[in-house]
């Protein structure tokens, strides 16, 4: 039985929705667009849930599970969370949980409007790569009815990890990354610079120190200044 | 020649010296802003560092709230100033799109958006009184300083700093796609579009193979929101296409480069060509003109993307960023 508040808002949601034009925002389609980003040992893991018109008030009363109106802490953090249950990370083949971090929800008007994104975050600890070839995959099994998928994997911030192929399902459920560490990290060339310039500085002050020295030791003596007779 | 003489001939030859397109846009900009009352002026104008650098959005009214003066508050000959402020800064093909993208949403108006059974949605705008413009920083000649223009499916960020210029993030979208206005058939992105298939189609079976992606992708991935995300760039690489199709890549990213003036466009043409070897395109979907498909460019110091919306063809976004450069972060640098 549906508390006759949550009637009214999704009645209201859906009013909302059929007075809207069938413009400029998503419609029908509840978009879940995924970033992943790896670095040693962790991979931070972002999504934005935005539904489309239509499909905003059943993804509302997902959510707001009372039936107020509101979306709770208590209820969004409940909902983020079966949100990463519906999804699997996995490192070198082990599935890796996904430990929630925050998430923020739009009003139910908002959503409504086919704009009103949630946004998610989560972590998930990888055991720290060894050098050489590893792998990421991600799975989102959320609400495949009438999703629509985006995952990407941004460029590592990391210099030791080197993205590698990418593969992924047609509807862009999931994505199978290979990555690649390298054994030490490679210097920076600001940092080369510095330190060439340096040790080029350490050569040319020694060959000059050496040089001064060889040529005073070997001016003959009848070329050296006398001494002045005065001293 | 005294120091404070010194100084007053530097004063008076510095917009010279920095070069003529920020000088006109700086003419332009306190042109319209002399058209303000004070009110208005305190409305229109923000601080250089001010949030309302990333307040900007391809959604309408009513369901994005944008800062700045609304041109339906603005007086005609406001209005007027106001859009010659943009086109000081942009080409004129740009400023041409830019004028193709509001006709199609005031289009989009009259067919109905914003209005079911005659009656206005809740609150939700389209239409040419619907863009705004906002000053960021006092328009100079030599310090940064920005100008926001947008509304529906347009949000155009200028950042001017010296005699560079950038327009990145920017983002010009159509809907609809294709219409008539006077008599002639406007396409605010045809040639985005079409340039893009010639390239798709120009590839062989070899470059192909790396080029289109074997997954769909339904909609921008970097849209607003995402400053400062770099995705790791898939496709095929530049190097791979022969000079001819390296031609029609650069030419298909002018279509965005080139909305600014052509001054700055130039160096920023340069800019891609050399960065060429490390720059990818990516294609998803029909590979056959007037089919669905999304593309997307990118390389060291650009992203763009072009992605139609929800499947419908006369309903596309696109973005155009540069991750080094955004808001001319680089120029502030210097």
């Amino acid at each position: 039985m549906i508390p006759p508040f949550a009637a009214i808002c999704l009645f209201l949601a859906l009013w909302l929705a059929m007075a809207l034009p069938a413009a400029a925002h998503r419609l029908d389609e509840y978009l879940q667009a995924t970033r992943l980003a790896i670095d040693m040992g962790r991979v931070d893991v972002e999504m934005d849930l935005t539904p489309g018109i239509s499909v905003a008030s059943n993804v509302f009363s997902w959510i707001d599970t009372n039936g107020d109106g509101r979306i709770s802490q208590a209820e969004g953090e409940a909902y983020a969370r079966a949100v990463l249950r519906s999804a699997v990370l996995k490192a070198d083949g082990a599935a890796m949980p996904m430990k929630f971090e925050e998430a923020s929800f739009p009003s139910l008007e908002e959503m409504s409007q086919g704009v009103g994104a949630i946004h998610l975050r989560a972590t998930a600890a990888i055991p720290a790569a060894a050098p050489g070839r590893h792998q990421i995959s991600f799975l989102n099994m959320h609400r495949p009815q009438g999703s629509v998928y985006l995952v990407n994997v941004l460029v590592p911030q990391n210099k030791r990890l080197q993205i590698g192929e990418q593969r992924r399902d047609v509807a862009q459920h999931g994505l199978t990354l290979d990555y690649t560490v390298s054994g030490d990290a490679p210097l920076d060339w600001k940092l080369t610079l510095l330190l060439g310039l340096a040790m080029a500085g350490c050569l040319f002050l020694r060959y000059g120190i050496s040089r001064r020295r060889t040529v005073v030791g070997r001016t003959p003596r009848s070329a050296r200044v006398p001494p002045d007779p005065l001293f | 020649m005294n120091k404070r003489e010194w100084i007053i001939l530097m004063a008076l030859t510095a917009p010279a010296l920095n070069g003529g397109v920020t000088v006109k846009v700086v003419q332009a900009a306190n042109a319209f802003l002399a058209t303000l009352s004070p009110a208005e002026q305190a409305k229109g104008t923000f601080a250089f560092s001010s949030g309302q650098k990333t307040g900007w959005s391809n959604l309408p009214t009513g369901i994005f709230q944008r800062n700045g003066l609304r041109f339906g508050d603005l007086k005609p000959p406001q209005r007027e100033a106001a859009l010659k402020l943009v086109a000081s800064a942009l080409s004129r093909e740009g400023f041409q799109k830019v004028t193709d993208i509001m006709n199609g949403d005031e289009v989009l108006k009259n067919a109905g958006g914003g209005r079911t059974g005659g009656q206005p949605s809740r609150g939700i705008r389209f239409g040419l009184d619907e863009y705004y413009i906002a000053l960021l920083g006092t328009p100079s000649a030599s310090t940064p300083w920005m100008i926001q223009f947008g509304g529906h499916h347009l949000a155009i960020n200028v950042t001017l700093a010296g005699e560079s210029s950038v327009m990145t993030p920017s983002l010009p979208a159509a809907q609809p796609a294709k219409y008539t206005l006077n008599g002639q058939t406007v396409r605010p992105l045809g040639h985005e579009n079409d340039k893009g298939f010639a390239l798709i189609q120009a590839l062989n079976a070899a470059q192909l193979q790396k080029a289109v992606l074997n997954y769909e992708v339904k909609d921008l991935v970097l849209g607003p929101g995402n400053d400062g995300r770099v995705i790791q760039p898939e496709g095929i690489l530049a190097s791979e296409l022969d000079a001819s199709q390296q031609a029609m890549l650069l030419d298909l990213a002018h279509e965005w480069v080139g909305i600014l003036n052509d001054e700055a466009a130039s160096a920023k043409m340069a800019e891609l060509k050399a960065n060429l070897p490390k720059t990818y395109f990516a294609w998803s979907g029909a590979t056959k003109s007037g089919g669905l498909a999304y593309y997307r460019i990118q390389g060291p110091t650009v992203i763009i993307e072009y992605a139609p919306q929800q499947g419908d063809l006369d309903h596309i976004h696109t973005i155009y960023r540069d991750p080094t450069n955004d808001y001319g972060a680089k120029l502030i640098k210097k």
